[in-house]
């Protein structure tokens, strides 16, 4: 265990740790371009420049072993000069196109020219020309004339999704990074290589023009593409529509987590999210047509009440606090979060078969899994005339089980709820349709496929006049005459807490940003234990 | 040929290699050959053959500028325009040759009989000016040798040559590296050892440890010939013991300093002398598989040295069993394909691995995780060819010969403005006034005139005025006089030198070779050669000047490899001990002769 002084002060760090990290554990940020700690290290932008006690010439910290007794200067005048002139070099065939790229005001060209750059431009030559705007793939869209070739992207499909499709070619300033000739850039994580660009030389062809990112607002979250819940930050811009086409959000960028995506995210869980900004239902509509939230839950308890047979079709989308909250309202009522759905597309990386974000916490409820009840039987009974009411929790029946089968089934049950946060063809057949909020638009907790709580976290307010569920549910609660006494989600989860002993040693608090296990840790069965090994 | 008939045939020479990858550019050399330029659709076949993406091979094709990516003519008329052929008139060269042929570098002419290339240095700076066509080393090319050459190059592709072959002056004087250079079709085997060839390495392998060789290989301070002079016997020392991993010895002879030749006369002349050097050094490190790295240019440098590793095989001193002691040594000859920075030996070892030749980060050095993470050495080929003297003759004679730091003789390279230009064996002692004036050296400055300036040791060093050549040319006084040994390449420039068109070449070149892996030197290089580039066009500015030099300093010491310094220091150097000249050629903003310009 090497104890090193950097910047004066002292540390001990693990045999082999860098000193960009060490460092970085002193809270000291070492600019940099090519290091990146999920990649193997190139150390060829040479920006990470320290001086070194009794070392003649400037070290890169990204590739320089921490020792004992060693002492470290990222910030006197000699590391700072050589970093002067490292970013000098890079800037000088990089093209001023900062009041057009994407990427200003998040590029760190830009951010290390400030901090320790400043000088006035000595470069008079003829800048080499290179391609712009070459659409790579879908996603990805290349700048040549931009990219300071550090090869992270190189090293990322080299070394990530070994698809290897970059390449630099050619040598010295002719240098160029590029895709095979006539090959398209393709591959499930395709725009990590956006996230992982320290310039605008890659940048989302989504997000292309929409929005300065000086006009974002961020928000920590998990994607709910699949059970594997990676985590992720939401941009969104709430008060321009006249920004990113009037869209609240703006784009999902992976958020660190080294028990369950690292750095990464899939191309299906980023670009899964348009449904927050498009088709949203957003009235409350009654047999009688736009009604008040107040009159859909007056009606609607009228027909749930005690005495009455009640099916709900809960989803593996809602949170554990809503599915919980379902359970505590529904009592004695049929109720299954298991939904005929098809495994989609996975892979040994980061994308699950499962397309729920909170299977596993459905299952800990009793909601979903073999031990409970079937979506299809309740339906079933339904339209057996079994049932007096069923509520539909988002899912599209027609899609599920078929326009033929469903069709009859506003006849044949007194009454048919659907909330959700989308119009679909369920919602049209419904008694009562419920415009609900997303579940980035409000807070709660998914569990993922490896028994990790995660927060949802709450980045924008419901759209419209869209209600969270577990809001609508207490209300529903309060009319059925049982109201219960919790506030907000984090009440809800104390209560479900000390119910469940999956849940027993868990708060918000203790859950936190990086998500907490249940008790005992169990995989999902076939699953691996972390999703990525370290 | 069709790709797929040329399966066989890569799949052998992936045999040759620990991993597929390093067969990249022999492959590619395959292909090449059968299809004279390597398509998209051979990239992606290539990619196949070494279960590697085609965007790796893509790389490789683009980085290395021997390979063509569209159809060529039937021959290549490459065109040197390196510095040392500068001197000699280069320049006017490649003007009279796209005067005849009708077409610019790059282009090939309308009959498809001949593409012409301007090409970097061939290290063949005695016979400057200079070309290559096709595969042959053809020059001084002054008078009707050119019209012989442009006459050569439009026949039919394997028709024999009219332009008379080179004639330089040959030094066999030993008594280390030249004895057998007399002869222009080289020393072979029976040759070899009818004198005293393979004694040395018979007594290594049959009556001396590993330790005791590298013993006597450090006693007389043999050093790397390569350039940067570290000791032979203490690079050796740095293998370990107690590996596992097999080890691997690699021969650089990836000859690229402008102004330097010697290592080629010694694989044309005498190969196997080097491969005595090669048995040794196999033995001192415990290897038994060594790769000789070629540059793609030197054709028939490899021909040769592959016609006396195959009798080594057939007279048992390579293989399975040498001379039946049980001693094992396999022998690979890899061919570069143009890339000066190839020469650097970590980029050596990227590039024979099949990648671009990229420099690797230090630690972990080669000693200990070189070539496919192995412990490797890599020696330049002059530092094996004494190894056999060392063993033979003792280290004390080696010793006695040169100075207490360093032993042995040198091969000098001497080019440029001197009546002889040509490799010259002598002591490491030998000053550069006795190599540029003695008679039995370069015989003086040409035509009589004024020696100007004094490059010592390639490209890459320090130039030096005339004022400065009363030094000793081993690698201590030289790096006192404030410049390097380097590769013992010494180009010599007199009064009618430019050294603003010295300092274009020189920038040019490093622009060129440029890896582009490090920022400071991939924007560097290409910085400094605008710049030049202006100012020869008589746009420059006095502050490009002071910028110029500031861009080099700030070049300095930054980088993976010392190619950046390599190429702050000619800017350093030609401007600040020619700075009048530069600012009268500014100032006078027309492009004139440093003569008139300096005497004006």
């Amino acid at each position: 265990m090497p104890k090193l002084t950097i910047d004066d002060r002292e540390i001990e760090v693990a045999e082999g740790t860098m000193v960009i990290q060490a460092a970085e554990q002193l809270g000291v940020l070492v600019p940099r371009y090519c290091y990146h700690p999920g990649l193997s290290i190139a150390g060829n932008c040479r920006i990470c420049l320290v001086d070194v006690e009794n070392n003649p010439k400037l070290q890169i910290a990204c590739n320089l072993p921490a020792t004992e007794g060693m002492v470290v200067h990222t910030k006197n005048d000699r590391a700072e000069e050589g970093r002067r002139s490292v970013l000098e070099f890079l800037l000088a065939n990089h093209p001023l196109d900062c009041p057009v790229c994407d990427q200003s005001g998040e590029c760190d060209l830009q951010n290390f020219y400030m901090d320790f750059g400043l000088y006035s431009p000595r470069f008079h030559e003829q800048k080499v020309k290179k391609q712009k705007a070459v659409q790579l793939g879908q996603h990805v869209m290349l700048d040549q004339e931009r990219c300071i070739l550090c090869s992270r992207c190189v090293r990322f499909t080299d070394e990530i999704t070994e698809t290897g499709e970059f390449g630099i070619f050619n040598r010295g300033d002719s240098s160029e990074l590029g895709i095979y000739p006539g090959s398209t850039l393709d591959n499930a994580y395709s725009a990590n290589v956006v996230d992982i660009c320290p310039v605008g030389a890659l940048t989302e062809a989504d997000f292309r023009f929409k929005a300065r990112v000086w006009y974002l607002s961020s928000a920590p979250t998990v994607c709910n593409g699949c059970s594997r819940g990676c985590n992720i930050d939401m941009h969104f811009v709430l008060d321009r529509p006249h920004l990113n086409d009037g869209a609240r959000m703006a784009r999902v960028k992976p958020r660190y987590n080294a028990g369950v995506n690292e750095w990464w995210l899939c191309d299906e869980g980023r670009y899964g999210l348009g449904w927050l900004d498009h088709e949203r239902a957003d009235v409350v509509r009654g047999p009688a047509g736009d009604a008040t939230w107040e009159e859909a839950l007056t009606a609607i308890s009228l027909q749930v009440g005690e005495g009455a047979r009640v099916g709900v079709i809960a989803s593996t989308q809602l949170t554990n606090e809503e599915l919980f909250l379902i359970r505590e309202v529904f009592q004695g009522a049929r109720i299954s979060a298991n939904v005929p759905e098809q495994p989609g597309s996975s892979d040994d990386f980061l994308i699950m078969a499962d397309k729920s974000p909170n299977m596993r916490g459905a299952t800990l409820l009793g909601l979903a899994g073999p031990e409970a009840y079937d979506a299809g039987q309740i339906l079933d009974e339904a339209l057996a005339g079994d049932l007096d009411a069923l509520w539909v929790f988002g899912h599209d029946l027609v899609d599920l089980f078929g326009e033929e089968k469903v069709r009859e089934l506003p006849q044949r049950v007194g009454l048919l709820v659907f909330s959700g946060t989308n119009e679909n063809s369920t919602a049209s057949l419904a008694h009562w349709a419920l415009p609900t909020a997303g579940y980035v638009e409000k807070d709660g907790t998914f569990v993922n496929c490896d028994g990790r709580v995660q927060r949802v976290g709450r980045v924008m307010p419901p759209y419209g006049r869209s209600q969270e569920d577990w809001r609508m549910l207490l209300k529903l609660a309060e009319m059925l005459g049982r109201p219960l006494d919790w506030a907000k989600p984090e009440e809800i989860f104390e209560a479900l807490a000390a119910a469940e002993a999956p849940f027993a040693a868990l708060s918000y608090e203790a859950i936190g940003k990086d998500g907490a296990a249940i008790t005992p840790a169990t995989p999902t069965p076939g699953a691996p234990a972390e999703a990525v090994a370290p | 040929m069709n790709l797929a008939d040329l399966e066989g045939q890569a799949r052998e020479i992936v045999q040759r290699y620990e991993f597929p990858k390093a067969g990249m550019l022999p492959v590619l050399w395959l292909v090449q050959q059968n299809q004279g330029y390597v398509s998209l659709e051979s990239e992606t076949w290539v990619a196949g053959v070494l279960g590697v993406s085609p965007s790796q091979v893509h790389e490789a094709v683009s980085f290395y500028n021997m390979f063509h990516t569209q159809p060529v003519g039937q021959r290549e008329l490459r065109v040197c325009t390196s510095l040392p052929c500068l001197l000699r008139g280069g320049k006017e060269l490649l003007d009279r040759i796209e005067e005849t042929l009708g077409i610019k570098p790059g282009e090939t002419t309308a009959d498809g009989a001949v593409t012409l290339t301007e090409t970097e240095c061939l290290c063949a700076c005695e016979m400057a000016p200079m070309a290559q066509l096709d595969e042959r080393f053809v020059g001084p090319l002054e008078g009707p040798t050119v019209d012989d050459v442009l006459r050569d190059a439009r026949t039919a592709p394997g028709s024999p040559l009219t332009t008379p072959e080179p004639e330089p002056y040959i030094c066999s004087d030993g008594p280390i590296l030249s004895s057998r250079f007399g002869d222009p079709e080289g020393a072979w085997f029976e040759e070899f050892v009818a004198g005293d060839g393979y004694v040395a390495a018979h007594k290594v392998i049959t009556s001396m440890t590993p330790e005791q060789v590298i013993e006597e290989v450090s006693k007389p301070s043999l050093r790397g010939l390569g350039g940067a002079g570290f000791p032979t016997g203490r690079k050796w020392s740095f293998v370990p013991k107690d590996t596992d991993k097999p080890k691997f010895l690699v021969v650089n002879a990836d000859e690229g300093e402008p102004g330097t030749f010697k290592d080629r006369y010694i694989m044309e002349r005498d190969p196997h002398n080097l491969l005595e050097g090669m048995i040794i050094a196999a033995y001192a490190i415990g290897c038994h598989k060594a790769y000789v790295y070629i540059r793609g240019e030197y054709f028939l440098s490899a021909r040769r040295l592959q016609r006396a590793v195959d009798e080594a095989y057939e007279h048992g001193w390579l293989g399975k069993n040498i001379q039946g002691t049980g001693f094992e040594l396999d022998v690979v000859i890899h061919r570069g394909a143009g890339a000066y920075i190839c020469g650097e030996e970590t980029a050596l070892l990227t590039s024979l691995e099949g990648g671009k030749g990229f420099p690797k980060l230090k630690p972990p050095f080669p000693a200990i995780e070189g070539l496919f993470a192995c412990p490797t050495i890599v020696n330049n080929v002059e530092t094996l060819a004494c190894v056999p003297f060392i063993l033979r003759e003792g280290a004390d004679r080696f010793a006695g010969i040169g100075t207490e730091r360093q032993g042995g003789t040198r091969l000098f390279c001497v080019s440029g403005h001197v009546v002889r230009p040509g490799v010259y064996e002598a002591p490491v002692s030998v000053t550069l006034r006795e190599l540029i004036e003695d008679e039995q050296y370069a015989g003086g400055v040409r035509d009589g005139n004024k020696l100007k300036a004094v490059i010592p040791g390639g490209i890459s060093a320090k130039v030096l005025t005339a004022e400065e050549i009363d030094v000793a040319m081993d690698f201590d006084s030289l790096m006192a006089a404030g410049t390097m040994a380097g590769s013992g390449g010494v180009i010599v420039m007199d009064e009618t030198t430019s050294m603003v068109d010295a300092l274009e070449s020189a920038s040019k070149f490093f622009a060129d070779e440029s890896c582009g892996q490090c920022s400071p030197c991939r924007e560097g290089t290409g910085w400094v050669h605008r710049i030049m580039r202006r100012v020869i066009a008589g746009k420059g500015r006095l502050q490009d000047l002071d910028d110029l030099l500031a861009i080099a300093d700030d070049m300095e010491g930054k980088t993976i490899c010392v190619f950046a310094d390599a190429a702050a220091w000619p800017v350093q150097s030609y401007i600040g001990k020619f700075r009048d000249e530069f600012e009268q050629y500014i100032t006078s903003g027309h492009i004139a002769n440093s003569v008139e310009a300096v005497h004006a």
